[in-house]
């Protein structure tokens, strides 16, 4: 089946974290190399899943535009992961620099995690009608790339955020290092409810951890967390560091951000909100109704045409934008995940 | 002096429309307002708020407020006088904004070029020297390299040396006028829709006609013509109760006469795949059970020589089976039959999953029953031939979504403008180097640091291709 082949390519990226941090802490290249490889692989494994998966759709919808595994959640954040890991390599590859490696590595690690602990169905499902357009592949495709362009945003504004915050005071760097130790505890966790899990049915996102039944694990989990936060708030430096040793600066990491956003927004416009526009007016009879996906999309609309305006017109620079590039991304995360967790709306096929 | 201080009063307005802060407060103010209405249910009735509320807080709470709710309009955000207002100073905004820096920019476009004095180029942010030992020709490298990269170059002889202007995509930038233009085409076109438009529903019965909409609002709205709904049908994936399909076979009727449309009379209405008659845009939506007086089982009897016979019959009505003494009713409809754990047949949904109708015969006054199921061939065999079930007709309903918004083009057209505008705006930025050419030393300014890191890059390929071409 598909996505057994996608979970192994899920288990490279999750082991590309560790190799990507060795290689940060000892330099050495061949680590460097191996970590790069993990996720190539991974990339080339996940995309023959695609491919299976693709064939086992066009067996039950005969139509090739719309057997694209883009229909529900799993295959989106499936294809989300797919969209970023390729993005990083670019990146990679274009820049030479592996610094952020690992967190793009967490990200795509905490989303296949998530297909396994969100309780969603990973079967191929049949289309129902309502999906049956060939504004789905442009919508949903477009829609995702800049998804990924917008993480990639995310992970180098909030390394731009710690690279130039002056001492632990700051609210820059204590925001910094609180969501990346925020990361490394939701991966984590991530990891610990996948390797406990006693049967498919007994999973839950934290149920090992946070979420545990003894009142024991629980204390432990949130000692943990914070034990986290304050293990990167005291030594956040060390990254600091690391990446100057490794001749990341913060130029380089402010024109990352920007590019992403600068890639991401104006395919966010044209795939999010102009596609499904068109797309709700030929099959709703409306091209805009104030549903909550999307009212979040244009949420996350202004968040970036104010990242855009404020760095443009107001000529703002520094930790500034870069908080809103990280707010930015946060509320896409809620736009595509929280809306179907917790809001009901018209886009339900996204949800569980 | 009372005029100096209107004008200046005046200009301070004008300067708060203008000003990009508005925009940014608007962003943030508009968002925060669409996210409530993303929380707080979007209904009118005061349950659903106080229901809504009820679930964290206690109902003494819930119900003050609901009085603040209301009074807000927090639950009807979207529509509510406030919104407007905000999405009006949002638009009010964007034109005063083109107004005040357009007319600049197109003149900056029509002055002619000068040489800049090297006090201000030596207040430019980047600066990058090299020396050359070939001083030959020196002029003409820069410029080709420069023009090779895409650049329109112009050059001017000052005392400090040759001074050289090169500009690369300098016209995006009127691209983010195109932008924020787009962005008024699609308000206009939403309010005319506001206006000028309205949406509906149908919900016609098959076998019969409809020449009225019930409006969003529940206001009846009548038309000049009729939707008549020949049959329904909804297609559903094997063994699942997932639809696959559902459409609708519609005529459209003026003064009882059939309309033809794109060639046809029956115009079919699936889901993604819209019809409009007369400036009304029709929507495949919906669907429902709904017997009615003239629902009737439709049935095919199989004769000996393999010859097909239709039989239609009205609930409980008798017919007689062809060539034969038998007659035959149906005496129970189940539009989704089921079987339990322990065996009894049950009816899972008013979707037709599973059509099945109990037959009674009568045959020399004795009574025999039995299920026919459409899907399984297998029930159609009776002692008394093979009768195949093929649909409850008249029994379903067709929702149809109606809308009529002259607007839509305007919001095509202003789409369409948007996505130009940001891609020409984002992806084609204007790039500006000032070179001042000295004997053999050659320094290049730029006068901004967007984008630092892309400008420093192509300064590194420039000037390798300077030195590459020395040595």
């Amino acid at each position: 089946m598909s996505y057994q082949i996608i979970s192994i390519a899920g288990l490279l990226y999750i082991i590309a974290m560790p190799l990507y941090i060795i290689y940060l802490l000892t330099k050495k290249d061949k680590i460097g190399y191996s970590a790069t490889a993990a996720l190539c692989i991974g990339i080339l494994i996940h995309l023959f899943g695609f491919i299976q998966r693709f064939k086992e759709m066009y067996d039950i919808n005969h139509s090739i535009i719309r057997s694209i595994p883009i229909t529900n959640l799993y295959e989106s954040l499936v294809f989300f992961v797919l969209c970023l890991v390729i993005g990083y390599l670019i990146l990679e590859w274009k820049y030479g620099k592996k610094g952020f490696g690992v967190i793009v590595s967490i990200i795509a690690g905490i989303a296949i995690g998530l297909t396994e602990l969100l309780g969603i169905t990973k079967e191929v499902q049949p289309l129902v009608p309502a999906l049956k357009s060939n504004w789905l592949l442009a919508h949903v495709t477009l829609s995702f790339i800049s998804y990924a362009a917008f993480a990639i945003s995310f992970v180098a504004g909030l390394f731009h955020i710690l690279m130039i915050s002056e001492n632990r005071k700051s609210f820059k760097y204590i925001l910094s290092t609180t969501i990346l130790a925020l990361m490394f505890f939701l991966i984590l966790s991530v990891i610990i409810d996948m390797a406990t899990r006693a049967n498919q049915n007994s999973l839950k996102i934290f149920h090992s951890t946070l979420g545990n039944s003894s009142p024991f694990v629980v204390i432990l989990s949130w000692s943990a967390l914070i034990a986290f936060i304050f293990v990167f708030w005291r030594w956040g430096e060390v990254i600091v560091r690391i990446f100057t040793e490794f001749k990341i600066d913060a130029n380089l990491l402010e024109d990352i951000t920007y590019k992403g956003i600068a890639f991401g927004f104006p395919l966010f416009t044209i795939g999010g909100l102009v596609f499904g526009a068109i797309w709700a007016d030929q099959a709703w009879g409306r091209y805009w109704g104030w549903d909550p996906k999307e009212t979040w999309s244009l949420i996350t609309w202004f968040v970036y045409a104010f990242y855009l305006h404020a760095k443009f017109i107001r000529g703002w620079s520094g930790a500034k934008t870069s908080i809103i590039a990280v707010v930015g991304f946060l509320v896409t995360i809620f736009t595509y995940l929280g809306v179907n967790l917790f809001l009901s709306g018209l886009h339900s096929y996204g949800s569980m | 002096m009372e005029k100096l201080k209107l004008e200046n009063l005046n200009e301070k307005i004008w300067n708060f429309f203008a000003s990009v802060d508005l925009a940014v407060a608007l962003f943030i103010v508009i968002s925060i307002a669409a996210a409530i209405g993303t929380v707080i249910p979007q209904q009118l009735e005061p349950e659903a708020t106080i229901r809504f509320f009820s679930k964290f807080l206690s109902m003494d709470t819930s119900l003050k407020i609901h009085d603040i709710v209301s009074l807000l309009d927090l639950n009807n955000v979207y529509h509510s006088w406030w919104f407007t207002f905000l999405l009006f100073m949002f638009a009010l905004n964007l034109i005063v904004c083109s107004i005040d820096r357009l007319p600049n920019l197109l003149k900056s476009y029509k002055l002619l070029p000068q040489a800049l004095s090297m006090k201000v180029l030596e207040s430019m942010p980047l600066k990058r020297q090299l020396i050359l030992s070939d001083v030959s020709n020196l002029k003409e490298k820069v410029s080709e390299t420069l023009e090779r990269k895409g650049f329109y170059v112009i050059f001017f002889e000052t005392p400090e040396g040759i001074q050289l202007h090169a500009k690369k995509w300098s016209k995006t930038r009127l691209a983010v006028y195109l932008t924020h233009f787009s962005i008024l085409v699609i308000l206009a076109g939403a309010l005319l829709g506001t206006f000028f438009g309205f949406r509906g529903h149908m919900n016609i019965v098959e076998g019969t006609a409809l020449d009225f909409i019930i409006s969003d609002e529940g206001k009846t709205i009548p038309l000049d013509f009729q939707i008549l709904c020949e049959k329904f049908e909804v297609e559903y994936y094997e063994n699942s109760a997932v639809p696959k399909a559902f459409r609708s076979y519609l005529k459209i009727l003026e003064k009882d006469k059939p309309m033809m449309i794109n060639g046809k009379e029956t115009v079919i209405l699936e889901v993604n795949e819209p019809f409009s008659y007369k400036g009304f845009n029709f929507y495949q939506a919906s669907y429902g059970f709904q017997p009615t007086e003239h629902a009737e089982f439709r049935f095919t009897f199989f004769h000996d020589n393999n010859k097909k016979i239709p039989i239609n019959v009205k609930f409980e009505e008798k017919v007689r089976i062809p060539n034969s003494s038998v007659l035959f009713s149906v005496i129970d409809f189940s539009p989704a039959l089921g079987i339990d754990e322990e065996g009894r047949l049950f009816n899972m949904t008013t979707d037709m999953i599973n059509p099945a109708v109990l037959v009674e015969f009568e045959a020399q006054g004795k009574k025999t029953q039995q299920w026919i199921l459409k899907k399984i061939p297998q029930t159609w065999e009776t002692p008394y031939g093979k009768l195949r079930f093929d649909e409850l007709w008249g029994a379903q309903f067709t929702g149809l979504q109606v809308r009529k918004d002259p607007g839509v083009p305007l919001i095509y057209f202003g789409s369409i403008l948007l996505c130009i505008g940001l891609f020409v705006s984002l992806f084609l930025r204007p790039m500006n180097y000032f070179v001042i050419i000295d004997k053999n030393k050659v320094i290049f300014y730029s006068p901004t640091l967007k984008g630092k890191v892309t400008i420093e890059k192509e300064l590194n390929e420039i000037i390798k291709k300077l030195k590459g071409e020395e040595k």
